[in-house]
């Protein structure tokens, strides 16, 4: 993950890549996007022939299909899912509980997988870094669990070359551009793949492949153009400059009220959202009540129970929840951790059962 | 290899004290470093965990006061001497009682919230504090914690306590915290430390600024939804603090925009 052996590429091809996969594999449990329910998305790879290579995914606001895209591999751009359902489990057991003669035994539990995550959008590497501080290097009490997987994890990142109707990464500054955090990141080109190397494990994987050939100055050339033609085809939605004191400013705008109107409390847009990283623990208890299991959920700060003091719940209009979690992502994240806590991904805006569309939401009440 | 912060300590429980009704003080056996202000997390196997404010220190020893409102605290409240109690601490931040020192320190303490301000109001006594005032509000004579302790109180400091609903035995005044705040008499450059349902610390906080005091000399230790204590599982946060961690004590100019803006 050390920028070391940075900007040293090879080329190779459609074999070479396959390779690749195969090498990976050897090592790590691969988690990449693959075709699931009509869905793309991150999970357990074993085949190279179950990659979504060659589809493509088309997103809007609540709305979503795949379709087999006309040329090219790395088509579309990221999966329904994200890198966090791995590293932050939907549901972790923390430890388990045996109770005999009135007396407690606890067993913590260790989560030692290996993941190698094959193909990670700028987008979503964002969002890793990001969580890296909530967990880790801002926390005073790391989290054993999440940082055990995240530095097993190997990186495979991929540059965008195209992008769909809810990608705002150039807006939020994460892309699609990815620049570092990688061990090894892949662009495709007209018709090879640039592969640079990030890290020493990333150059010891490549030392192993034998499909490949140094890259030239004019595959990094192709590499910027492709890259730039991508990034000025994308909008500036608005502007990040200030937009957290801007927003500290609208607490009290009538606009969360207009959104309220919209918003189901749903819950979609955090469980999708790579970087929401609220939590429940619950009890799982056996019937003979010997052994108990604290379990890490998922959690959002759109449930009613969410803030919840002595059976009363804080915020109790859905307007004051959506203030919460956009509040949260834009404006407090930059308190608690010198960053935005939204990555331009859009998947909230496409799995919005409504639609709500955060940038024009954050637009309104930035600039409105 | 990273501490496990989920991980429980057990502990012997070597004193109970019924309060009064479903209210409990544990003495728990420990050498655990602990700070006035700062909390446990208490677990109740199979039900889950409650943050519960350490109300006092001994030697040996750390002192909790638990009302069963829930599943964990009806579990902690049927514990007794020699029971084992599995907890998790301390977290949080402390009182900032230096800042006292060589002034006056006003303390106000609504209900339960006396077992957050008891253990620095003890230590006061025992500081360069010029005059220490303790003002308690309790909802009727039968939810008055530490009762014990108020004689002892009394010599040491100027602790008046007020009930909201008369009762043969109580010779003291009745009526809200706010009645006694708004007759005292107390100079500008104090410091005051509250600790009650966010109701009272607003209308407190409003009487101590009529009384020319700024916010900046108000801490309030504040209640929230926790299930981490360390600042990942996001329930507890005001604006951009998380109360388990950046808190519970807050200076109040520091979450008022938070904290007296409805459902933030």
């Amino acid at each position: 993950m050390e920028g070391k052996g940075k900007g040293k590429g090879y080329i190779i091809g459609i074999e070479g890549l396959r390779e690749l996969f195969y090498l990976l594999s050897e090592s790590y449990k691969v988690i990449a996007p693959t075709l699931r329910d009509g869905l793309l998305v991150y999970d357990h790879v074993k085949d190279f022939e179950s990659l979504a290579l060659g589809y493509k995914n088309v997103e809007g606001p609540a709305l979503y299909a795949v379709e087999k895209a006309s040329n090219g591999y790395f088509t579309y751009t990221h999966p329904a899912n994200s890198p966090k359902a791995f590293l932050h489990p939907p549901e972790l057991r923390l430890m388990k509980v045996k109770r005999s003669d009135g007396a407690l035994s606890f067993e913590m539990e260790r989560v030692e997988e290996k993941y190698c995550f094959f193909d990670v959008r700028a987008c979503d590497l964002s969002a890793i870094k990001i969580l890296d501080r909530v967990f880790i290097e801002n926390n005073s009490h790391p989290d054993p669990y999440y940082k055990s997987l995240r530095e097993r994890a190997f990186i495979v990142a991929v540059n965008c070359t195209n992008k769909t109707s809810t990608c705002f990464c150039n807006t939020m500054g994460t892309g699609p551009e990815v620049k570092d955090g990688f061990d090894l990141l892949i662009t495709e080109l007209e018709d090879s793949f640039l592969l640079e190397v990030g890290s020493e494990r990333g150059e010891k994987m490549v030392s192993l492949l034998e499909k490949k050939e140094r890259a030239e100055e004019r595959h990094f050339e192709e590499k910027e153009r492709r890259l730039k033609d991508l990034k000025d085809s994308m909008e500036e939605f608005f502007e990040r400059e200030g937009l957290a004191q801007r927003l500290y400013g609208k607490m009290d705008s009538t606009h969360w009220e207009h959104i309220e109107k919209r918003c189901l409390a749903c819950t979609s847009c955090t469980q999708v959202c790579p970087t929401c990283f609220c939590f429940d623990i619950v009890e799982r208890n056996s019937l003979e009540s010997d052994c108990s299991e604290r379990v890490r959920l998922w959690d959002s700060c759109f449930s009613p129970s969410f803030a919840t003091v002595h059976r009363f719940n804080i915020r109790q209009s859905i307007h004051s929840r959506y203030r919460q979690w956009l509040m949260h992502k834009f404006a407090y994240w930059v308190d608690q951790f010198d960053s935005f806590g939204c990555v331009g991904c859009g998947r909230c805006i496409t799995w919005c059962p409504a639609g709500i569309d955060i940038r024009q939401e954050v637009k309104r009440l930035a600039h409105g | 290899m990273v501490e496990n912060p989920y991980r429980l300590k057990a502990s012997r429980i070597i004193r109970v004290i019924k309060e009064c009704e479903g209210v409990y003080t544990f003495h728990i056996a420990t050498e655990e470093e602990a700070q006035f202000g700062q909390y446990n997390m208490l677990y109740a196997f199979g039900r889950g965990e409650a943050p519960i404010t350490i109300a006092s220190k001994g030697e040996g020893y750390l002192v909790h006061t638990v009302r069963a409102v829930g599943d964990v605290t009806r579990y902690i409240d049927s514990l007794r001497e020699g029971d084992l109690l599995y907890w998790r601490g301390p977290y949080g931040n402390r009182w900032n009682l230096e800042e006292a020192y060589g002034k006056t320190l006003l303390i106000l303490s609504g209900g339960l919230g006396l077992a957050a301000t008891r253990w620095v109001f003890e230590e006061a006594m025992k500081r360069p504090i010029k005059r220490l005032i303790h003002l308690y509000g309790s909802k009727d004579y039968d939810s008055l914690l530490y009762k014990y302790l108020y004689k002892e109180w009394s010599l040491k400091a100027d602790f008046r306590a007020i009930i909201g609903t008369s009762h043969p035995q109580w010779k003291g005044k009745t009526g809200l915290i706010t009645d006694l705040l708004r007759e005292l008499d107390i100079e500008k450059d104090s410091l005051v430390f509250i600790c009650g349902p966010d109701p009272m610390v607003k209308a407190c906080v409003s009487l101590l600024k009529e009384k020319g005091i700024e916010e900046n000399r108000i801490y309030a230790s504040l209640e929230r939804h926790m299930k981490c204590s360390v600042g990942t599982c996001g329930h507890c946060m005001i604006g951009p603090y998380f109360v388990c961690k950046d808190g519970p004590i807050f200076r109040y100019d520091l979450i008022k925009e938070y904290f007296e803006r409805k459902e933030v």
